[in-house]
């Protein structure tokens, strides 16, 4: 059973078609990013997953749990960060944490707490503060800790670094492969490329509410081109020829750029002849795949 | 129904300040109208008072002029004076739309997102108004009776506890009334601004339909449309009994504000 299921999703505001017939799953223990341009609908979608937002048709299922029907259950295990934190601002950080932990049906557990303080860098006395004097960082940790301060076996999390500082991000990175390594699933969104390359076993890619790519993040990066550099210790001609899947981008006397996609031995041995000086290969990047998935949805 | 426990306790916290305050505001004027009435009577000036009624507003008040124009009469405004009765009303608008404000800030989706049904934020709103407005009442009751204990002068006669418990009845049973309706608008409300402005024009329009059919006889055949109507404290100061009728009347509208709110709130997409 996948901790989150989404079938034939679709959600409609007047003409707008927000969501169009979504089907993904989640698996156990993973950390799936959901990415898409602003309005693609991966907002809409993460309601429905918390039944905020009705679907027009299809049906979504946490730990096997109808969102919509069963709601209650489904939101039993969950931990939620929202993409902008709405708390009245009278409330202190203690008491929104207390609040929304008794929401949760679960006992605070001071000692998850604490590690989450420590890890956040968010000192306790600043939990006596209230909010209207917290910065937009603070509230973002905030939100953090409550999200996971139950330990919940599904995480769900929309855009769950912003506002935070460069440090904080190292650590909520870290965070995130621990919870991952106790076999918590993370279903987060996010606009930020280099942090899903780096924390997501998986994406899904949304488009106009559509799904337009799952994938592994390995399988992925392997889609993506390496920019190749090559320079060379006198003036060579450009090359008549290039095995399949190199492209010639730019060319002068003593040097080419190449991308390459898939393996090199064919352009090495092509250039094993040529008096090569140097060659600088950069490692394929997720970004170039996805950004060209979200290129061609802007056409 | 422990995390609707909690979810009540909390929201009452939040507005412990606004109904405490508001509580005691309402408590003192009771003690300012007393110590006026007092100095009035001590006076004798109640019947020059009473000439120096103008022929409409003998008109508005009919028979219960005399009634009005006593110690006892004025002691009753502080359940019917317009500043106290909007205020009432105010508060329990505000108090109701307090989905709506949740669903605007984005609280709701915190609060949604926990295994919570929705009708339980339905049921807190309604208990948090009922507490705070009783509260209020308790409070105004509370501040007459003080208010006559230490500034009624000797010998007066004072309001009966019927009278003012009628009174303060009634004034409760009209500000849960336009809670209710206030409810249901602010159940299927974005903006709490928006389902309190209209309510409050809600209750301007009807307050004034009501004026108007007191005065004018063509407007009586829709005056009953008004809660107001259902609020008429000086039959009460003249001796009548609280007309259980009314009671029902703004009760039922209520009630079914309430239900309306539970069905809109059960339904509606929240987004903000």
């Amino acid at each position: 059973m996948a901790p989150i299921s989404i079938r034939g999703l679709s959600k409609r505001y007047g003409n707008v078609l927000a969501v169009n017939n979504l089907s993904l799953d989640a698996i156990q223990g993973e950390i799936l990013g959901f990415l898409g341009l602003n309005g693609a609908g991966k907002t809409t979608t993460i309601r429905i997953l918390l039944d905020l937002l009705r679907p027009n048709r299809g049906n979504a299922f946490i730990l096997g749990h109808d969102c919509q029907s069963d709601g209650i259950r489904a939101r039993r295990n969950i931990g939620y960060l929202p993409g902008e934190m709405g708390i009245y601002s009278d409330l202190t950080g203690r008491d929104v944490l207390d609040l929304l932990a008794g929401l949760s049906g679960h006992a605070v557990n001071m000692s998850r707490r604490g590690e989450l303080q420590e890890r956040l860098e968010f000192p306790a006395r600043d939990l006596h503060r209230r909010l209207r004097e917290y910065s937009t960082g603070m509230k973002r940790k905030l939100g953090l800790i409550q999200a996971f301060q139950t330990d919940p076996m599904i995480l769900i999390l929309d855009e769950p670094t912003e506002g935070l500082d460069p440090l904080m991000q190292e650590s909520f990175y870290k965070l995130l492969l621990d919870v991952k390594r106790s076999g918590r699933t993370v279903f987060m969104s996010s606009h930020v490329l280099s942090e899903v390359d780096r924390v997501c076993d998986r994406i899904a890619l949304v488009r106009k509410g559509e799904l337009v790519l799952l994938s592994n993040v390995e399988e992925l990066r392997k889609l993506a081109a390496r920019s190749v550099r090559v320079l060379f210790s006198g003036d060579v001609p450009a090359p008549a020829g290039l095995p399949a899947g190199t492209e010639l981008i730019e060319t002068s006397p003593q040097s080419w750029n190449l991308e390459v996609q898939g393996p090199l031995g064919p352009l090495l041995r092509v250039i094993a002849t040529l008096p090569v000086r140097d060659i600088e290969i950069e490692e394929p990047k997720l970004e170039d795949v996805v950004l060209k998935y979200y290129r061609d949805g802007a056409r | 129904m422990r995390s609707a426990a909690l979810l009540f306790v909390y929201s009452l916290k939040r507005v412990r300040t606004l109904a405490l305050t508001a509580g005691l505001l309402l408590a003192a004027f009771q003690l300012v109208l007393i110590f006026v009435a007092g100095s009035i009577q001590s006076s004798g000036g109640f019947n020059q008072l009473s000439a120096l009624l103008p022929p409409f507003a003998r008109e508005l008040l009919g028979p219960s002029v005399a009634a009005f124009m006593s110690f006892s009469g004025i002691v009753c405004l502080g359940y019917f004076q317009l500043a106290v009765m909007g205020a009432l009303i105010a508060l329990a608008v505000t108090l109701a739309t307090t989905p709506a404000s949740e669903v605007e800030i984005g609280f709701m989706d915190l609060i949604l997102a926990r295994p919570l049904a929705r009708h339980w934020i339905i049921s807190r709103t309604i208990a948090l108004t009922i507490v705070v407005t009783a509260f209020m009442l308790a409070l105004m009751v509370a501040g007459t009776w003080t208010g006559l204990r230490l500034f009624a002068p000797k010998g007066v006669q004072w309001p009966s506890a019927t009278l003012v418990n009628s009174l303060a009845v009634n004034l409760g049973m009209l500000a849960l009334c336009w809670g209710g309706v206030a409810m249901a608008i602010g159940a299927a409300s974005r903006r709490r601004s928006v389902a309190g402005g209209a309510a409050g024009l809600l209750a301007l329009a009807t307050f004034l339909l009501d004026y108007v059919g007191r005065l004018w006889q063509p407007a009586q055949s829709v005056a009953w449309l008004s809660p107001f109507r259902y609020y008429n404290p000086f039959d009460l100061i003249t001796g009548n009994a609280l007309p259980f009728k009314n009671l029902v009347v703004l009760g039922a509208i209520a009630l079914a504000g309430f239900a309306t709110a539970y069905a809109l709130f059960a339904q509606r997409d929240i987004s903000h």
